[in-house]
């Protein structure tokens, strides 16, 4: 019997194979074993960097540093619930306990930064051992650094301290990190930026949409200016100012459509968008619009060949604070802000604010192409007048100052001390950068927080009429409104949970 | 139990094989004489076919015919032996006269004689020592469903089947002693003729099935390795009858209905009105014109839910032949099973074709071959599912004062009322969006399976068989530009289409080495196997959208091809093993069997690429002993005992590797440009769920095994569960795939069977119940909770819990609201009250340290089921009942259908709500003034109002049948029977027809392992009456 068993073994053994037949890869997937070896490979990893940022501008940004202002407010729509998140942001109540917060838009607006992080030093901890072109490493190098600059510099404006993650994660134990300091994660910003900026080529040279010298310059010029480093900012931006850039002919324009004007010569960064189908469209003024609005009512704004019915609860929606702010004669008034009929509404005159300026028509409904402006000359300009004003040369930032009211059909500014001028540009940053998501960051670095906010919280109590509450019994500004009047967002807790440092 | 009919071939085909057997190695006797004769049965008088009939003390022997005759050479004085499976043994002494004989054969009442199919081989029942349970073809006759698992509910303890939901064809979630993963699955693994199948085992036609067994414990399981965690199903389909050759027709036909009885019941359009019209009254706004007369609505009621159901018919033929004559055994199955379904525009077709056949070529070499293509097509509307993509749910919160049809008779399209009513949601015409939208899937699958098998000297058996399972499904889905089955969406909604094909096959080669013998009372058998198999996956799925003529859905015809939705994607693992299993017995009395499987698979990361599965277990008969063999009560004990390690390996395919996405692409300008990134961690040591399982259990016969008894305790723990540990997304990554935690399990089984008369009038009772428990011991380090949709899984707490706010009630007045912890701003008199469970003043709902707790559990007490049969004369009946007592389930669609805004239309319940201090309702749902930031508390958070008990006692089939005797020549059998399948669900659950809903795993996107027990308000489970005919030729 032993001749047949050993027969038989002998024949299995031969069918059973070798090892490699327990090797199976994914043959329709990469791995990261086979990804990273060229330089299309970094190109495609460093355009994957950029993506996070199109949620963050189309459905973070705006809650967090918009609509967390006295810029703008959301319309009560009493049809519709589950509001409380956003509800929140603007009503300066986000819940917390010890230290977290379970608002959703908080959650968000770090994990898509920490995603720009973490693809950022995937790139940056293996580019320098594969050999490719010079030039476009260096190009690919500085869009990274720029990038992970750019995510640090919103985690250190929203939250202070917060994990820093410089090199790519490969352990369960390694995915937490304890807090750094804001003065540690400041450093690694300026030094990202400042190694990022000889490596990037001027906007001439560089694929629209990319980030560029100009682009690194001005990203850094603002990390000093939030930091009050006056000279070090007006060092860094003044070289932009012979980039080539130029302010649009009009306000309107300066503000890319749906297909056109996008990256225009007043474009210093922005998030880029292509409405259809392919998942890179926004639909943030959509999200700006009030409701419930018809078809018939959207029609017109949007220009859209299928326009629907939207109910839910209308954000962003511009107070009555912003609309009085500005001067007289002001064309960026009616450039920025237009005014539609819901009649739907319970209020009494169903007329609603609106923001114009980013709402471009597009073809397809609640889907559209244009870019979201991240910075453009116009501040450029701003940040050397008030670079030059901090360190008391408010003759020379005037023209600076003026070069933005002139676009704007107004005078000169006739502020000529240093308070005044330093009072003419924070009123001038507000309204010609109005729903562009830096009025929170203005009032934090000035540190104005409790001489606005506060008495804007008690107008909205006393007044909600005025601001877009409908005459109904019980539709008033929540009990909690304005109770948690803070510089830093809470820590998210979903993130909170899962770490052991904070 | 079973008629004169049943019982004649009541028999496993395996003793037909042993009878052959032994009929092929006879010899003749040269000094003998011919005895013919003929067995009957002594009850009444019925010829025995295939009976076996030897000369004791030798090899001689012969298989009686159809009527039951025989014919056999023996000496004068010799004594011959005449068996069946069934009977009781007879003997009778050859005299000069046994030219002519007739035998009688009584019933016997014990089935420990019987051969019960096992892993890899069979055994005789008698000497198992694990914890198999089988259930034959006979017992599952007459059931008019289409699929097996439905078949075998309440049949088997330790087994909890239940019907998620009534899509012909699909729902059954298995589930052998409770068995449950965090990620992976949790299905039992299916074997068809030793063949571990990859694919749907409802497209299988249960009339091939001959026998079922489920083998339950890890020394039963432990041959099928890192594959048996979750237990193991054997199928053996049909063969021949020994010695004949059959013709059988078998074809019912029906009908199936939804009872009234049971339904959600929903506010008509009268009470809707006299809803809305309280809620702008009780908010002090003006009631729209619309709501204004309630009356008005009284003879105008639209039930859109039940207008989506109709009464349906299902039809079965089955026509089988099989042959077992000479050296070939054939059985050929042609089955056609056509169901409607209850909800509009259901459709469900199966066509099957199986060829079995074994040749004896020799006296040592046998091979054969099945083959078993089956081609099943589905047309079902896209009925479950979360509000918004389910259409059944949408129907039945749609606003009763909708027309479901002009004036003129026709379906409207769309319903729209203006914005000052409230009416947020626009609603399509869901019976238009069940008729025009298509939504099919038609699979051809194609098993085959060939074996060789080579006797070289007697006892050892070499066997090699290859096996290919062949699944090709196409999914084709297409929404006119006239329909849509969302919300909210203006009709005509943009065309789109979706094709999805998937092309698996599977091979599998098996090499297997058996050796048995006897050396004086020692009785052993060894098996040595060695297999590989591997399973590849295609597919192909393509989205369009923007269709210029709804006429011409192809994909040409549409203007976009939607990039998002089009994959294309290859999936693919392979298994390497050996196994081995050694059982011995002593004399019959004392049992051995121990086994060992190693698997080597593609799925495990590269440093832990082989898990080792072994198992041992131990039996001893008692009442073969002498000291315990004197009671005339107990006429059979068996102790049994086992322990073993089994493996789950359903982590996914490429789980362990690092992937990379190369579609994050980026914009720049107008132009895309391609992206991509690392999206998830590698595990180079993920592996197996292990479990490691021990049984315990007691086999007792009464009364010559009249009355038998079961009884199984199992503990078993599951560890290296498969979970994606969430990191913290500072990381860059959701999760990390390991191996985590641990949860125990542990539960008794108890069944009976009971022969309660015998005689003219037969009555046979089976009862089962399965008490099983889990609690989960260990997460992740520095986990000790995963949260599910509205669930807990918690270390300490039993799987699974229903996690949210505890309600105390509703805030009866002013005092009540002051001196109660509260939502701030939100909560006010009449709203939610909730429990502040964390002591902290106010009410907070998310992260770890807010006021949710435990509020609820998906699992039951304890399930059972009972089977009665009766038999009188040609009259035979059966009664089969399952139930399940204490589980709960979370009527999740109550976050639509009692949406206190009035926005949807609401359970009937919602009438008598919270309206003001003085008239508080009966304290189900609270107040709706305040709109969405009040009632939204109530409606948003998981909380114990969604928590219900959902215990029920289902009768599941009644069946009657009548048996003619004294057919005309050309017929060996015929009886019509009529059956009732799902005759009356017993329960209070008030939120639905079906008590056994759970959304768990229907990629729906609710659900999930970690989420069980949501009623999301599903397709119907219909109660189906036919009636049959089954004749043999």
């Amino acid at each position: 019997m032993k001749k047949y068993i050993l027969a038989f073994l002998v024949s299995t053994i031969a069918l059973t194979g070798c090892d490699d037949f327990l090797t199976v890869v994914p043959e329709t997937q990469l791995s990261s074993a086979t990804f990273f070896k060229n330089q299309t490979d970094f190109e495609q990893a460093v355009n994957a960097a950029y993506v996070p940022l199109r949620t963050i501008t189309n459905d973070r940004s705006w809650l967090l540093s918009e609509m967390h202002s006295d810029n703008t407010y959301y319309a009560r729509n009493v049809l519709f619930g589950a509001t409380d998140n956003q509800e929140d942001l603007a009503d300066f109540s986000v819940p917390e306990s010890n230290g977290t917060t379970a608002n959703t838009h908080v959650l968000n607006q770090w994990r898509q930064d920490y995603l720009i992080i973490s693809r950022t030093n995937q790139i940056l901890s293996l580019i320098d051992d594969v050999d490719f072109d010079a030039a476009a490493k260096a190009n690919v190098k500085g869009q990274a650094l720029f990038l992970r600059a750019y995510a640090y510099f919103e985690l250190v404006r929203y939250f202070g301290s917060v994990p820093l993650h410089l090199t790519p994660v490969a352990t369960r134990e390694e995915a937490a990190l304890p807090l750094a300091t804001e003065a540690e994660i400041y450093t690694q910003i300026e030094q990202d930026l400042v190694a990022a900026v000889p490596l990037l080529p001027k906007k001439a040279n560089q694929e629209p949409g990319r980030a560029t010298e100009g682009a690194a310059r001005t990203l850094l010029a603002n990390v000093y200016i939030h930091q009050k480093k006056w000279s070090a900012a007006e060092q860094i931006l003044s070289p932009v100012l012979t980039h080539g850039y130029q302010l649009m002919p009009s306000y309107e324009m300066a503000f890319p459509g749906n297909t056109s004007n996008k990256n225009n010569m007043e474009s210093v960064f922005e998030v880029q968008f292509i409405e259809g189908a392919a998942g890179l469209n926004g639909n943030f003024i959509y999200q700006f619009m009030p409701r419930p609005i018809s078809a018939a009512e959207l029609q017109p704004i949007m220009g859209t060949s299928n326009p629907q019915n939207i109910d839910g609860e209308g954000n962003n929606i511009p107070t009555p604070d912003i609309i009085a702010a500005y001067e007289a004669g002001d064309l960026r008034k009616e450039a920025s802000i237009g005014n539609v009929f819901l009649a739907g509404s319970f209020r009494d005159d169903k007329n609603y604010p609106y923001i114009k300026k980013h709402a471009k028509h597009h073809s397809q409904h609640n889907n559209t192409g244009t870019n979201w402006v991240i910075y453009r000359y116009a501040e450029v300009l701003l940040f050397m007048a008030e670079a030059l004003n901090e360190q008391g040369k408010p003759g020379e930032a005037a023209p600076y100052l003026n070069d933005v009211r002139e676009r704007a059909g107004l005078l000169p500014t006739t502020a000529t001390s240093q308070a005044e001028m330093r009072e003419a540009i924070f009123k001038e940053r507000r309204v010609e950068l109005a729903f562009e998501n830096k009025r929170w960051f203005d009032i934090v670095r000035t540190d104005r927080i409790e001489e606005i906010i506060v008495p804007y919280g008690q107008r909205i109590i006393a007044n909600p009429l005025d601001y877009y509450y409908p005459p109904i019994a019980g539709a008033v500004p929540r009990s909690n409104a304005f109770t948690n009047i803070k510089k830093f967002y809470a820590y998210p807790a979903a993130e909170s949970d899962l770490s052991p440092y904070f | 139990m079973l008629n004169n009919y049943q019982l004649l071939i009541k028999t496993r085909f395996v003793g037909f094989l042993l009878a052959l057997f032994i009929v092929s190695v006879s010899s003749s006797f040269a000094q003998s004489i011919t005895v013919k004769g003929k067995v009957v049965s002594e009850d009444d008088n019925e010829p025995v076919p295939g009976a076996l009939v030897s000369v004791k003390g030798t090899q001689s022997g012969t298989v009686t015919d159809i009527d039951g005759g025989f014919t056999i050479q023996a000496s004068v004085g010799e004594t011959l032996v005449v068996s069946f499976i069934g009977f009781t043994t007879n003997e009778v002494v050859v005299t000069q006269n046994s030219t002519d004989i007739l035998v009688t054969l009584k019933y016997s009442t014990s089935d420990l004689s019987e051969v019960v199919v096992v892993g890899y081989g069979s055994q005789i029942k008698k000497e198992l020592t694990g914890a198999i349970q089988s259930v034959s073809e006979k017992e599952l006759k007459d059931l008019p469903v289409s699929s097996v698992a439905q078949k075998l509910q309440g049949r088997l303890a330790g087994v909890q089947i239940n019907q998620t939901t009534g899509k012909p064809g699909q729902g059954m979630n298995v589930r052998i002693r409770g068995q449950l993963s965090v990620s992976g699955g949790s299905s039992p693994l299916y074997v068809v003729d030793g063949f571990p199948i990859t694919g749907d085992i409802n497209a299988l036609n249960p009339d091939e099935i001959q026998e079922i067994t489920v083998l339950k414990d890890a020394a039963s399981t432990s041959l099928y390795g890192s594959r048996a965690a979750n237990g193991v199903v054997l199928i053996t389909t049909k063969k021949g009858v020994a010695g004949q050759t059959n013709v059988n027709l078998n074809v019912f036909t029906g009908w199936q209905t939804v009872p009234e009885n049971g339904r959600l019941e929903m506010l008509n359009a009268e009470e809707f009105a006299q809803f809305k019209k309280e809620y702008y009254t009780d908010a002090g706004q003006p009631v729209p014109e619309i709501f204004q007369n309630p009356a008005d609505y009284r003879n105008n009621d639209n039930d859109w839910y039940g207008a989506m159901l109709e009464t349906a018919p299902v039809t079965s033929y089955n026509l089988t032949v099989t042959s077992n004559k000479e050296k070939v055994n054939t059985a050929v199955i042609a089955g056609f099973f056509d169901q409607k379904g209850v909800v509009r525009n259901t459709d469900y077709q199966r066509y099957s074709l199986r060829l079995n056949t074994d040749y004896a070529v020799s006296e040592k070499v046998n091979m054969g071959i099945n083959v078993a293509p089956s081609y099943v097509y589905d047309n079902t509307p896209q009925t479950d599912g979360s509000r918004g993509t389910g259409i059944l749910f949408n129907a039945l919160h749609t606003w009763p004062v909708m027309p479901i049809y002009e004036e003129n008779g026709e379906l409207t399209s769309f319903n729209r009322f203006p914005a000052n009513t409230g009416n947020i949601f626009a609603y399509p015409n869901w019976l238009r969006s069940a008729d025009e939208i298509t939504n099919e899937t038609k699979v051809i699958n194609v098993l085959a399976n060939t074996y060789f098998e080579w006797k070289p000297i007697k006892g050892l058996s070499l066997k090699t068989t290859f096996n290919t399972e062949l699944n090709n499904s196409n999914y084709f889905f297409f929404n006119p530009s006239t329909a849509t089955n969302q919300i909210n969406v203006a009709i005509p909604t943009v065309a789109r289409s979706v094709r999805d094909e998937y092309q698996n096959l599977s091979w599998l080669n098996e090499n297997i080495a058996t050796y048995g013998n006897s050396i004086g009372d020692h009785n052993f058998q060894m098996l040595l196997g060695f297999s590989n198999q591997k399973f590849r996956q295609d597919r192909t799925r393509i989205a369009a959208d923007t269709y210029a003529d709804d006429r011409l859905p192809t994909i040409q015809g549409a203007i976009n091809i939607n990039r998002g939705g089009t994959i294309s994607d290859v999936n693919e693992w392979a298994l390497t093993s050996i196994f081995s299993r050694l059982t011995y017995n002593f004399k019959g009395k004392y049992l051995f069997t121990a086994s060992v499987r190693g698997d080597g698979s593609s799925r495990f990361g590269e440093d832990n690429r082989w898990g080792i599965f072994p198992s041992t277990s131990l039996g001893w008969v008692l009442s073969d002993e002498g000291f315990l063999n004197t009671s005339s009560t107990v006429s059979f004990t068996k102790l049994r005992a086992s322990y073993g390690v089994t493996g789950n390996n359903n982590i996914g395919n490429y789980t362990q590797y690092a992937l990379v996405n190369n579609t994050i692409n980026a914009a720049f300008g107008n132009t895309v440009f391609p992206g991509a990134a690392v999206t998830s961690l590698s595990n180079r040591n993920l592996g197996w769920e292990t479990t490691t399982q021990f049984d315990i259990g007691l086999d007792l016969g009464l009364w010559e095994d009249r009355i038998t008894f079961v009884y199984d305790y199992y503990t078993k723990n599951t560890t290296n569960l498969l979970y994606a540990v969430q990191v913290p997304q500072e990381s860059g990554f959701t999760n990390f795939n390991d191996n985590i935690g641990e949860i125990k399990f542990w539960g008794h089984e108890f069944s009976v069977t009971s022969v309660n008369t015998t005689g003219a009038f037969r009555w046979t009772t089976n009862a089962n119940i399965s008490f099983n428990r889990n609690e989960v011991l260990e997460l992740a380090d520095g986990i000790d909770r995963v949260y599910g949709d509205y669930h807990i899984t918690k270390v300490g707490e039993p799987f699974g819990q229903f996690y949210g706010l505890k309600k105390l009630g509703n805030y009866a007045n002013e005092e009540d609201l002051a001196n109660s912890p509260k939502v701030p701003g939100r909560s006010t008199v009449g709203s939610i009250k909730l429990a502040d469970i964390n002591g902290d003043g106010v009410i907070t709902n998310g992260g770890d340290n807010d006021d949710r707790t435990i509020i609820g559990n998906p699992f039951p007490d304890f399930t059972y089921g009972i089977i009665n049969n009766f038999a009188y004369k040609n009259w035979d009946a059966s009664i089969t009942a399952s139930g399940s007592q204490g589980n709960q389930l979370y009527m999740r669609h109550l976050y639509s259908t009692a949406n206190l805004d009035g926005v949807f239309n609401m359970v009937a319940k919602v009438a008598d709500r919270f309206r003001s201090p003085e008239n508080p309702g009966e304290g189900i749902f609270g107040t709706t003034v305040g709109g969405g930031n009040v009632t939204g508390i109530e409606r948003d958070w998981a909380n114990s109002n969604f928590v219900y008990d959902a215990s029920y006692f289902t009768i599941r089939n009644i069946t009657v049948g009548y048996t003619f005797k004294n057919l005309p020549k050309t017929f060996k059998s015929a009886r019509i029977y009529g059956s009732a399948q799902n005759v009356w669900v017993f329960t209070d659950y008030w939120g639905g027809s079906n008590p056994e809903v759970s959304m768990q795993n229907n990629g729906n996107g609710d659900g999930g392992n970690l989420s069980p027990g949501v009623d999301l308000a599903g397709y119907p489970v219909p109660r189906t009456i036919t009636f049959g005919v089954n004749v043999t030729f």
